[in-house]
């Protein structure tokens, strides 16, 4: 028994080896961009190798504070933040509801899975077909960089994940309990109301942030849309490129700027994102 | 047993008019488009006006009479004119787009299958008993949500070929047209393979002891237990993951905007890239509304190759 004992701690060693070094390696561009931020200019380019504070180089907080002050930058984060909170409220509204009414129930002419895949087509759509005839909607209704503009097209492009998900969803939770809210004379605006979306209501939230952070990190309509007043974190980090060529120890700060929230909301609802990345179609 | 009522049109409506209003009607104004030629042109016209004073009367000079300035005011004048299927026969003679879709499929082939067979394999890893495994797990998951445009740029300090931390290899990452659509595709790679491999972990994860255990007993070696028992076992997932890479993979376009900004020459030009270029950088809207289109027919083909598989999923 020791000999298989030895030699299963030994796997378990290599094994666990091979998993921090893969681990790693995938975390290794977060890491060299933050690395950055720390740099002054000089260091950027003398230092080859992997820069590891205080050995590769004297870390610095000026490029943080340079740029995180600049009107630029906080506008694009109060952008973004505005953008991507109210389309997850406005997909989470709209969507939540029809969840419900494809889980619960039974629709006749259009069978629920027909429903549900017509919802999913949405998501598999190239945006690139919409980006097109919405620029044009928008500008003749004078909504081009707008808030507005911006916002009801995340949630558009938001909105299947909700469909998808919650359905998924209020599948799983108990029918009993809003069967007997029903037969207690409840109405069925009473029982979703009431029974079955404080149930649902931790994994609206996780989906809440997980849409959040795809609004956040969008970037092909908001280029599209914005040319000044509502420019984005994606569409800043951008613009900064073509004017003065690319920083790097400016653009290791905005990089992880960009980063930093939708990165930490995968942390939060990690145990939701398979089903909301594979919009539901596997459990997990 | 589902419930019936009318009232379920109610819960329903709100998500299915928003979709026609921001999904369908773009698209049929846009098929609308795609069938005529728009040009905007900048009219430019020149007038003399006159000078206020803050009272706002006009302000004379010297002799007396008013005095103007020249002003210049700038009208963007939109013409649409019916060029029926012009826009798309166009299409099969665009040198530019036969390049784009060669760039996007050759992109497509060497990204998607690294990713499933990359993070099938650490999914395999991480499914035996290691150190750390749910904080290494965790840590494995932020590239998919980490933003693409700022990881694009991210990544062309890491690729930057004088002094950047791959320099030591000698490969000119992105100025060789070849490497430089394989670097994109690295990109693509170190962005999705997580996401795989979760998918694949959460499967692996619900395969029943047992049922290894008794193969195991029968002798079954480990290359058995993998082809024999896991990938038939996995294929539903295996198939849903392939379905969501290629049809994500082919919408390439956050990554050559940021890391390569479709060079050198047209070499990491996607698809994508190109219709948005054509469309809202060239302003040739309805040939960029042809070109959508054309991809949009691609998607629907693979959309329905998975369709049954889909229903399945979803009943």
């Amino acid at each position: 028994m020791g000999e298989r004992g030895a030699a299963a701690q030994l796997r378990w060693a290599i094994f666990s080896i091979i998993a921090i070094a893969v681990t790693m390696a995938f975390l290794f561009p977060i890491y060299w961009s933050f690395s950055q931020s720390l740099r002054n200019p000089a260091d950027t380019f003398t230092v080859a190798g992997f820069g590891i504070p205080w050995v590769n180089f004297d870390p610095t907080l000026e490029n943080w504070l340079d740029q995180v002050g600049t009107p630029e930058t906080t506008r694009a984060l109060y952008n973004s933040t505005v953008i991507s909170v109210s389309a997850a409220i406005l997909a989470l509204v709209l969507g939540t509801p029809a969840a419900y009414a494809i889980a619960r129930f039974q629709f006749r002419t259009w069978k629920n899975q027909d429903i549900t895949i017509w919802f999913l087509s949405q998501r598999i759509l190239p945006p690139v077909a919409t980006v097109i005839p919405f620029y044009l909607i928008m500008r003749s209704l004078n909504l081009l960089d707008t808030h507005l503009a911006l916002i009801l097209i995340n949630a558009t492009f938001i909105l299947p994940f909700v469909v998808v998900i919650l359905r998924q969803t209020f599948l799983e939770l108990p029918v009993e309990l809003e069967e007997s809210a029903l037969v207690d004379g409840a109405n069925y605006w009473v029982a979703f109301w009431r029974v079955a979306l404080p149930l649902a209501a931790p994994t609206m939230a996780a989906t809440g942030l997980i849409i959040f952070a795809f609004s956040w990190n969008e970037f092909l309509f908001a280029v599209a849309i914005s040319s000044q007043n509502v420019i984005t974190i994606p569409v800043h980090i951008a613009g900064a490129v073509d004017t003065r060529g690319v920083q790097f120890w400016f653009m290791g700060v905005r990089a992880m700027v960009a980063v930093i929230p939708p990165v930490l909301i995968a942390l939060i609802a990690q145990r939701y994102i398979v089903r909301g990345l594979t919009l539901g179609a596997v459990k997990g | 047993m589902r419930w019936t009522s009318r009232v379920r049109f109610l819960f329903l409506a709100p998500a299915v008019v928003w979709v026609l209003l921001f999904t369908i009607f773009p698209l049929g104004y846009s098929l609308f488009i795609a069938f005529n030629k728009i040009e905007q042109t900048m009219q430019v016209e020149r007038v003399k006006e006159p000078v206020l004073n803050e009272a706002g009367e006009p302000v004379l000079n010297s002799k007396g009479e008013p005095r103007t300035r020249n002003v210049v005011i700038r009208n963007s004048v939109t013409t649409t004119e019916f060029v029926g299927w012009s826009n798309f026969t166009r299409l099969f003679s665009d040198p530019q787009v036969r390049e784009a879709i060669q760039v996007t499929s050759v992109f497509v082939f060497i990204a998607v299958p690294i990713e499933l067979g990359l993070g099938f394999m650490i999914a395999l890893l991480f499914n035996r008993p290691i150190m750390g495994r749910s904080a290494l797990r965790a840590i494995m998951i932020l590239p998919i949500f980490a933003t693409p445009i700022a990881m694009g740029y991210s990544f062309f300090t890491i690729f930057y070929e004088e002094g950047g931390p791959l320099s030591f290899t000698g490969i000119p990452w992105l100025s060789d047209p070849g490497w430089a659509l394989f670097s994109v595709a690295v990109v693509d790679i170190w962005q999705w393979t997580p996401f795989c491999f979760l998918v694949f972990l959460a499967a692996l994860q619900g395969v029943p002891d047992e049922l290894l255990e008794a193969a195991r007993i029968d002798g079954a070696s480990a290359v058995d237990i993998l082809t024999k028992v896991l990938l038939p076992l996995l294929q539903p997932t295996i198939i849903i993951v392939l379905l969501l890479r290629i049809a994500e993979a082919v919408k390439l376009f956050d990554i050559p905007f940021a890391l390569t900004g479709g060079g050198p020459g047209v070499a990491t030009q996607s698809y994508s890239f190109l219709a948005f270029r054509t469309g809202l950088r060239f302003f040739d809207l309805g040939y960029a509304s042809a070109m959508a289109y054309g991809l949009l027919a691609v998607v629907m083909v693979i959309v329905l190759f998975f369709f049954r598989r889909l229903r399945q999923n979803y009943g």
